[in-house]
């Protein structure tokens, strides 16, 4: 039976907001919208793998009025439903390789003065809260970057998060320790798979002896590293297990995996076609399917923060085996799930539980430190494991080996929806104006190939 | 009430037991959040059970706990 219900995108082409309707057709969802210049648009949504309707929970639809400054990229609307979680600064264009799939694109303008960067973290911070992540280009490309994470500490950034490829973390280990010492809290290291072909594809050249030693240089300064793939079809969908055995294996140096279902914005190498999208649901699925019984379905939970349909979250501590045990259930979700007016600010609460759990567990930011210094004090059960009924045990066995396991959904022109921008909760900061992630990055498709007005991205 | 820091209860404090009148003991203590079990050692009367739970831990410790233990 099909159904369908309404909601707002803009058009591929022209970026206009445009009405879409998403059509359910059993437990299939594609968006379908109209630009009256450019023709009609399609792209999936949901490939029936888990329950849209359960997932999502109860939404209050999107009105028309709604979410039109954010979507102007010109701040956040007055009545935007998210404070924020995370903030992005762009510290650089530049970046030293030339990857394939990209959400910055191309950049070769000369780096903002650190005066100038120092003045937009001055703006940004909101003293004790603030969780900044400098990002680029390739921020480690500034040779002053550990100046920079000291005066957001200064400032009073709660924490300062690195987004990198890992490059110059792999081969410069002064600057590593620069970065540590500065106060760095934790590393967001690009991480799409285990073998090289991966990496040929999607960073046009090998890169994994370049992430083992990133991750090794790190641990070395007590750093936490979440391993971030891009997951792409037909590239690295069958890496999933492995990308997550592989950051298991790297405890508790390795926080979690954090996947990103790839979005076209930026660079890309063409305009997606239906089978070039991963959907969430796909991901939740292969995650169960290839974990082999590491991780199970109903441990990941709807982002709370962020809508629904935009992540999910997982909490484990990983065990001396090497197994995970779970922490979160879907069952014991969401304060905030479906609420209006949740009693804690949700963007704080996910802003603490990533901060918690993506920092270096017991890590000390000097070098020397061995890592039985940084060993949990534990009891063990029978069974020679941890036991995690202590509760001595727990906090302090699960503070250096707690493991997450997220996701987010960015959204680009073709499967964009207002209903899940206006819940963002991670903000680029530009010129002194905070703007939706998606917003941001928001690029229009290559208007080639339309054909009559009239063009079916992804319609099978 | 009556508290009063006794060495030899390891450091926690000597606390009678207000229905009983008795002192309360170290024991160790089970509980339950979120389908997850723990036990730690709480002061409890030898007589009807009853547990004390000093503000500091639960203020500290078991808030940790209910924090890794809730959803984000």
């Amino acid at each position: 039976m099909m159904r369908k219900d309404m909601t707002y995108s803009v058009c591929p082409i022209c970026l206009k907001r445009i009405p879409a309707e998403r059509i359910h057709e059993g437990q299939k969802v594609q968006m379908v919208k109209i630009c009256q210049e450019h023709g009609m648009f399609t792209a999936p949504l949901w490939r029936g793998n888990v329950s849209w309707g359960i997932w999502k929970g109860r939404i209050e639809p999107l009105r028309e009025d709604e979410c039109l400054q954010c979507g102007a990229c010109t701040g956040l609307c007055p009545d935007h439903r998210r404070a924020t979680c995370c903030t992005l600064l762009e510290v650089t264009g530049r970046c030293n390789r030339n990857c394939t799939f990209c959400f910055a694109g191309e950049c070769e303008e000369a780096d903002p003065p650190l005066e100038q960067v120092k003045a937009w973290i001055r703006d940004l911070t909101v003293p004790g809260e603030t969780f900044l992540q400098l990002s680029g280009g390739e921020p480690t490309l500034r040779e002053d970057l550990p100046e920079i994470v000291a005066f957001a500490r200064e400032c009073g950034c709660r924490y300062v998060q690195l987004n990198s490829n890992g490059v110059r973390l792999a081969e410069d280990v002064d600057y590593v320790r620069r970065l540590a010492e500065a106060g760095l809290s934790f590393v967001f290291l690009q991480f799409d798979g285990v073998s090289d072909d991966v990496y040929v594809r999607l960073r046009r050249g090998p890169m994994m002896q370049i992430k083992e030693r990133a991750i090794e240089n790190c641990g070395r300064y007590g750093l936490g590293v979440t391993l971030v793939p891009v997951v792409v079809p037909g590239v690295n969908t069958d890496q999933i297990g492995d990308i997550l055995r592989y950051g298991i294996s790297r405890s508790p140096v390795v926080r979690g995996v954090h996947f990103q279902p790839v979005s076209y914005f930026g660079r890309m190498p063409r305009m997606p076609r239906d089978e070039d999208r991963f959907t969430l649901d796909e991901l939740i699925k292969e995650i169960a399917v290839q974990s082999g019984g590491l991780i199970a379905e109903e441990n990941l939970a709807p982002s709370c923060c962020d809508h629904p349909m935009c992540g999910f979250h997982a909490d484990f501590v990983v065990m001396p085996d090497g197994s995970l045990r779970p922490l979160t259930k879907r069952s014991t979700a969401c304060c905030c799930h479906g609420s209006s007016l949740p009693e804690e600010d949700p963007a704080r609460k996910n802003r603490e539980f990533i901060g918690r759990r993506w920092s270096s567990g017991g890590g000390k930011k000097a070098e020397g430190v061995t890592a039985a210094e940084n060993e949990p004090v534990m009891k063990t059960g029978e069974d020679g494991m941890p036991d995690l009924s202590d509760m001595d045990t727990f906090l302090s066995y699960g503070r250096t080996y707690g493991f997450t396991v997220t996701s987010m959904a960015f959204q680009d022109a073709g499967n964009l929806d207002f209903e899940r921008m206006r819940q963002c909760s991670l903000h680029v900061y530009r010129d002194g104006k905070k703007i939706p992630f998606c917003a941001n990055y928001l690029t229009p498709f290559p208007a080639e190939n339309v054909n009559g007005g009239f063009r079916i991205m992804s319609m099978k | 009430m009556q508290e009063q820091y006794q060495p030899e209860l390891g450091g926690l404090p000597e606390i009678r037991c207000r229905r009983c009148d008795l002192v309360m003991e170290p024991a160790e203590t089970y509980f339950e959040y979120l389908d997850h079990g723990f036990h730690t050692k709480l002061l409890r009367c030898p007589k009807c059970g009853e547990v004390y739970i000093p503000e500091d831990l639960a203020r500290g410790k078991m808030a940790e706990v209910e924090q890794n233990l809730e959803d984000k």
